[in-house]
């Protein structure tokens, strides 16, 4: 794993919830993980490919992404149901877009998967021999995790498979 | 969600079973599904990026993936460890590249994800607006189930074409287009 590739999720993460939510998120320490991910109810998987490969999960629990889905749509949301699914997939693909386009700019092109979304407390997610670096951050609903198992790519991105940011899922 | 996507996977698993695990595996009926699976106790997800997008999840319980795992490793396994999650990770990065290229053969390129695993039973796994195509293979150590949830990703083709600093050329593009109205 490599420390580069961190700041441009910290960044964008705090730049997509304020801006998307007006939540302000406080940043822990940061910890390297070599186990397995025990969840917090909701966790956001999402792949990368390029010169940055491997995967970034976001994990928080229901109260949080109730209260995040609910200021992003401008209506308030009692149960974590499919629109508050697609909403947080949402959330998790846009910083995921955005530290995308940063980690561009430091000269590591990749590319980024659609959103899946894991839902259930105590399962364990595995990224297996890539460790996670794992940046905590709390908030007033609870606490935000960003947790990243990236490695540096070959670089070779397929020209066809350069696309920014993939499709926002439906919202129903 | 596009049927002629699903006979790479089922081909590629079909051949690394019987390849690695000497394992013959009967399909079973297919379904289209839209709610969010509920897992198993092993599921291994990798997306799948390019031409075709969108991820591929491997369902298993812990016996079969203990069963399976010892087979390709060679030894005897009788918890689900470290080394056992590699094995099963790797086996679904095997079958997934096998039908990545099968699907560069049908004129689609994709790049694959490294395998990431899900474990615990009743997890709710969810792959929003892609509905998945689900297949379950019945082999004699258990039965492996495909979950497919991709589509053709139209807007690649012309990405082709574009000059390096495509940013520049969409927005001269677009303002050519304004322009002529």
């Amino acid at each position: 794993m490599n420390v580069k590739f961190l700041n441009p999720f910290v960044e964008a993460a705090t730049e997509v919830i304020a801006i998307e939510t007006g939540l302000q998120l406080q940043r822990g320490d940061l910890q390297l993980d070599k186990t397995p991910y025990h969840t917090n109810d909701i966790t956001v998987i999402i792949a990368m490919v390029g010169s940055v490969v491997g995967n970034v999960l976001y994990g928080l629990p229901t109260p949080l992404a109730v209260a995040l889905a609910s200021r992003m749509l401008g209506e308030k949301l009692d149960s974590f149901d499919a629109l508050a699914q697609s909403g947080i997939a949402e959330l998790g693909n846009v910083i995921t877009g955005r530290a995308s386009v940063k980690l561009a700019e430091a000269g590591y092109e990749s590319t980024i998967s659609p959103p899946t979304m894991v839902a259930g407390k105590d399962i364990m997610i595995s990224t297996l021999d890539r460790p996670r670096l794992v940046v905590p951050f709390s908030s007033e609903y609870g606490p935000f995790t960003i947790h990243l198992a990236l490695r540096e790519g070959s670089g070779v991105v397929l020209p066809s498979a350069k696309i920014p940011v993939p499709h926002r899922p439906d919202i129903h | 969600m596009n049927i002629k996507f699903l006979n790479p996977f089922l081909e590629a698993a079909a051949e690394v079973l019987e390849a690695e695990v000497d394992l013959t595996a009967t399909r079973g009926s297919l379904s289209l599904q839209k709610s969010a699976l509920s897992a198993t106790e092993i599921t291994v997800l990798i997306s799948i990026i390019g031409q075709v997008q969108g991820v591929v999840l491997y369902g298993m319980s812990a016996a079969t993936g203990m069963a399976i795992v010892s087979r390709i490793i060679g030894q005897e396994f009788s918890e689900f460890d470290g080394l056992a999650q590699s094995g099963i990770g790797e086996l679904g990065n095997v079958i997934s590249g096998r039908a990545a290229i099968k699907l560069s053969q049908a004129g689609y390129e994709t790049t694959i994800s490294p395998p990431t695993l899900i474990i615990g039973k009743g997890a709710q796994i969810s792959t929003l607006d892609f509905s998945r195509i689900v297949v379950p293979l019945d082999t004699r150590l258990g039965q492996m189930v495909i979950h497919l949830a991709v589509r053709e990703a139209v807007e690649y083709q012309t990405v082709n074409a574009l000059p390096l600093n495509s940013a520049e050329y969409i927005s001269a593009t677009v303002r050519g287009e304004m322009n002529q109205q």
